[in-house]
């Protein structure tokens, strides 16, 4: 069965799942989602890159209050939102599984649920406590 | 000539909500500068106007006189009014001419402010999961900041508690009531580590000031302040920015620190030399995240400046002596300039709310706002 997701660009595969950046051949920057050009350098030289699937918790908080549109959800709980320090890259996302994090801990890339369109659910990235 | 550059007239509205047009509070503000050092709007030579809504500053000719003049319009998200003022400040040089008007007002509907992803050249899946929130951002960065510095938490709470005293003396100040260390941190969390009394909420005002060339400044004004530096930078690698997917890993810095740097060298002083500050806090991290990046206060040393008093009235360096933007709410146009006006009033000894005592003689203004820019004055009475 496919797996629908919110931005089939943000994906270098969906299964298993791993996230498509962008990496600089003049200064080796990584970015997501992928670009064009680096705009660490300003070079216009960079290949589309799968990242890393596991790192660190770099920052974390949890949403509180339901955010205005154009957010989706079938029905809104507080959940927690991170950036995570992939080594090459830190990357913001969800962070499931919980909603009390601490800067440090080990994660992985996962998809998760972020609403349903009639028949078909809808997901996004996010990383998980590292079993 | 002398490139020098005062500003000899200032007012404000009272900051809240209001329910007439924007251009009213704009007018209001205009009117009551001009007044303050007697220039009449046919004495203008230049204008700029800042606002994120959308009515049209530079139309505001057709309330204040059809002189001709040249206006300006900026928009530049929470930055505009250090822009609105630079850009005077630059317009009087190049024109070669002797006074200029500056205007920032806006008049915003209630609660966090909604921005499209699309305008910040993101997918639209960033606001759909929920990501393209000003508030995460903000609570993200000072999360990692409290992390980086060992700085604990209460400190936030110490920021809102200062903030919220300063603006009880405040005639125009929005939120009044005090509020202690222990109800900030107990208040409902909106995004950890940042509950309701730690954020400002967007609202309405307007601010004007005249600035005028030093051959005309001190007919003007019994005590005109000089515009000693304004300087606005943007980001580079390294800074840690509002609606960001990515962060680059390594060494962190920000337009703060850059334009900040950039205003002291140009008025050729050192942290050290300011005696009262104004700083960005659309939250309380944010206050303590500036205090460090401007250099007033060594990077992870801010809490026991707090504990020490060192920010209040009577301390080392009393910051954000108006409320701040916690206490004010945040009029996107008018904040930055809302930061001058109360660094005018301090310098001149005629604060609206709680003068600090000896009368300062240099003053620092900082805004900060989407997508990475900072403006920074230095600002300074005669004889500093």
């Amino acid at each position: 069965m496919a797996v629908d997701v919110v931005d089939a660009t943000l994906f270098a595969s969906v299964d298993p799942v791993a996230l498509r950046g962008s990496v600089c051949a003049a200064c080796g920057a990584h970015v997501f989602p992928a670009l064009e050009s680096c705009p660490m350098c300003a070079g216009v030289d960079v290949a589309d890159v799968a990242l890393p699937t596991q790192g660190t918790v770099w920052s974390w908080t949890t949403q509180h209050f339901e955010p205005k549109a154009p957010f989706r959800t079938d029905g809104f709980a507080p959940f927690s939102i991170g950036y995570v320090d992939l080594g090459p890259v830190i990357v913001e996302g969800w962070l499931v599984g919980k909603t009390d994090w601490s800067i440090g801990e080990h994660v992985s890339l996962v998809l998760a649920k972020a609403w349903t369109d009639g028949d078909t659910v809808v997901h996004t990235f996010g990383f998980e406590v590292t079993a | 000539m002398s490139n020098e550059i005062y500003i000899v007239g200032a007012a404000r509205t009272a900051f809240g909500r209001y329910d007439g047009e924007d251009n009213e509070l704009a007018e209001q503000a205009i009117r009551g500068a001009l007044a303050d050092c007697g220039v009449a709007w046919t004495d203008v030579d230049f204008a700029v106007g800042g606002t994120n809504g959308e009515t049209k500053p530079d139309n505001l000719v057709s309330r204040l006189g059809l002189t001709g003049l040249p206006f300006v319009t900026v928009k530049n998200g929470c930055a505009t009014g250090g822009v609105a003022l630079m850009t005077a400040r630059n317009g009087l040089i190049a024109e070669g001419s002797d006074i200029a008007c500056v205007v920032g007002y806006d008049n915003h509907a209630r609660g966090a402010f909604n921005a499209s992803p699309a305008r910040y050249g993101i997918g639209e899946w960033y606001g759909a999961t929920g990501m393209m929130v000003t508030t995460s951002y903000f609570a993200l960065k000072i999360q990692r900041y409290l992390h980086e510095y060992g700085i604990d938490p209460i400190t936030l709470g110490y920021a809102s508690e200062k903030a919220f005293d300063y603006a009880t003396a405040h005639p125009y100040a929005w939120r009044r009531k005090p509020v202690s260390v222990a109800e900030a941190m107990d208040a409902d969390m909106i995004n950890d580590p940042l509950t309701r009394f730690m954020f400002c909420s967007p609202d309405a005002g307007a601010v004007s000031l005249v600035l005028a060339r030093g051959s005309r400044a001190f007919d003007l004004c019994e005590t005109p302040i000089r515009l000693a530096a304004v300087e606005l930078r943007g980001r580079r690698p390294g800074s840690f920015e509002v609606f960001s997917p990515w962060l680059s890993p390594g060494d962190r810095t920000s337009p703060s620190v850059d334009a900040s740097a950039a205003a002291f060298a140009a008025a050729g002083i050192a942290p050290a030399d300011v005696q009262v500050a104004q700083l960005q806090d659309t939250e309380s991290g944010a206050e303590i995240i500036h205090l460090g990046e401007t250099g007033l206060v060594a990077h992870g040393e801010q809490q026991a400046g707090y504990v020490n008093g060192d920010f209040r009235i009577d301390g080392r360096i009393p910051v954000n002596t108006d409320g701040g933007l916690l206490a004010n709410g945040e009029p996107v146009g008018a904040s930055g300039l809302r930061q001058v006006h109360e660094i005018v009033r301090q310098l001149q000894g005629r604060a609206e709310g709680k003068q600090v005592p000896g009368r300062p003689r240099i003053g620092l203004t900082h805004v900060y706002g989407a997508p990475g820019i900072s403006a920074c004055t230095v600002l300074m009475a005669e004889g500093a």
